[in-house]
């Protein structure tokens, strides 16, 4: 899924300082699941905003709305009839959702209550780790199913570096060395062999080297 | 006279570009360069800027400098990150190079290596901030230098296709300006006087204004840069009086040599680009008696 993080109260109060009426919107996809942007924390906003603007002598009206799935147009439309009584958007969707809305409803300034932090995955109640950069040639059948694009932190794809200490990654104790894991796994696997392949340099093209990325299936595209 | 000596005499400065080999192999450069020696105040040496992997132009800068031939380096985003490049700023500056033109780049999709990674760790306005920074002693980090290095910093102007991309490219030009560009130079000019309205906006930049003179070889380049680069500007006249002449190689000389002529009393300098024909450069300039 794609993590988020909520952005400090004080960075969002400035983006909605001038506005009286905000629609502050939330999305039931990944931001729910990662605890940043659902249903429960857009409540938690909108109180924590009117508390904040009350303390500073200002009165605003939020509106709270929580769509199903916000990079998805059909149900941004959902918004059409509550749009006009709002002076501003707050959206705590991940950066696709944000842009859903703004591309939607071009006079209405929208705003990020979020920062889109990485795909992952959850390791445990409350963690969330990265491990996904979305290169669009996936190195995982070569790499025993452990990815050093997104989990070493040097990005080596013939690995290891020699930096890891006790199979921990030489930038911090708390991160895994990939490689580590990657030696370890394929061992289990009796793939050592695997290990002495050279991964040739990567082809970037398809990780955003050439721009923009797009996905068209003809079969599915209207 | 120096170049910037040039600028600030407000005397009409003449540059030359000249590209490093793909290779090893120098004796092109170092001769072209030792022939134009004294006709030109600068050679500008591009980096892999237009997309091709080729020696690197701070090499090929200080190999310039050698021959007694003062040199403006380009440097740009695409390939380094600002450890790199403020690294290379520093020996830049240590081998002999402080003219620094920070300019845009071909994307890396349309380079000769369109499957590497692009880095854009910085953009135009942040690299010349960067180079500011310097110069004032610091790192980008705050780090105090071991000395600090003293350049003179360019920037260019993007070429554009219409109207509202001209617009977009002097804004964006004032932006470099703002932080710390000294000197701006143009996108090729062609036809001078269809440009003076432009050339009136560079000047409002207020920064001395270098305009590129491009050589066209060939009728088919001619033809080629009308399709592909709709706001160049290539006259069907000027399209007309190559596809004429007897001798096409020559007639582009001739149009070089004349436009940077016509430049002479309207902008602070030119940038005369012939792209692998670096040996026609003294006619360019004995055509437009320089």
């Amino acid at each position: 899924m794609i993590t988020a993080e909520r952005k400090p109260l004080e960075e969002l109060i400035e983006y909605i300082k001038p506005f009286k009426r905000i629609l502050l919107l939330g999305c039931n996809e990944c931001v729910t699941v990662c605890a940043a942007g659902g249903r429960k924390e857009v409540g938690l906003l909108a109180s924590g905003l009117q508390m904040a603007m009350l303390k500073n002598g200002s009165n605003i009206e939020i509106r709270q709305h929580t769509l199903e799935r916000q990079c998805d147009p059909e149900y941004v439309e959902e918004l059409v009839p509550m749009i006009d009584s709002a002076d501003a958007v707050m959206s705590m969707a991940c950066g696709c959702g944000v842009q859903q809305v703004a591309m939607r409803f071009k006079d209405k300034p929208v705003f990020p209550a979020v920062n889109t932090t990485f795909m992952g995955a959850s390791e445990r109640q409350g963690v969330w780790a990265e491990r996904c950069q979305g290169c669009g040639n996936c190195l995982l059948g070569l790499t025993g199913g452990i990815c050093p694009i997104a989990r070493c932190a040097k990005q080596l794809m013939n690995g290891p570096c020699g930096g890891s200490t006790g199979g921990k990654c030489e930038i911090s104790n708390d991160v895994d060395c990939a490689w580590q894991l990657i030696w370890d796994r394929l061992k289990a696997l009796g793939l050592q062999d695997r290990y002495l392949d050279i991964i040739p340099a990567k082809d970037w093209r398809s990780g955003g080297g050439s721009g923009p990325r797009k996905i068209i299936r003809e079969d599915l595209a209207e | 006279m120096s170049f910037q000596k040039r600028l600030a005499a407000k005397e009409f400065a003449v540059l030359a570009e000249m590209h490093t080999p793909k290779g090893i192999n120098i004796s092109r450069l170092v001769n072209d360069a030792r022939r134009l020696k004294g006709r030109v105040d600068a050679v500008v040496v591009p980096d892999m800027d237009n997309g091709i992997m080729r020696m690197s132009a701070l090499a090929g800068g200080v190999l310039l400098q050698q021959q007694g031939v003062e040199t403006i380096m380009h440097m740009y985003c695409r390939d380094r990150n600002r450890m790199a490049l403020q690294g290379d700023a520093l020996a830049a500056h240590v081998l002999g190079i402080q003219n620094i033109i920070v300019t845009g780049s071909e994307d890396m999709s349309e380079s000769d290596h369109s499957d590497a990674k692009t880095v854009n760790d910085l953009d135009e306005v942040q690299l010349i901030e960067a180079l500011m920074t310097l110069q004032t002693g610091k790192d980008m980090s705050g780090f105090d230098l071991d000395g600090a290095p003293d350049f003179s910093i360019g920037c260019t102007i993007g070429s554009f296709a219409d109207d509202k991309g001209r617009d977009e490219a002097l804004l964006a030009t004032e932006a470099k300006i703002t932080a710390g560009a000294r000197y701006v130079i143009t996108p090729p000019i062609y036809d001078v006087p269809a440009s003076a309205d432009f050339l009136s906006r560079v000047k409002e930049l207020g920064v001395p204004v270098i305009t590129t003179v491009f050589l066209l070889k060939s009728l088919a380049i001619a033809q080629y840069i009308t399709n592909s680069d709709p706001g160049a500007n290539i006259s069907n006249e000027l399209i007309r009086r190559i596809r004429k002449s007897s001798n096409r190689e020559l007639e582009g000389i001739k149009i070089a040599g004349e436009t940077i002529q016509a430049l002479k009393e309207k902008t602070q300098g030119v940038l005369i680009q012939t792209l692998g024909w670096e040996h026609k450069l003294p006619e360019i300039l004995d055509v437009a008696k320089i």
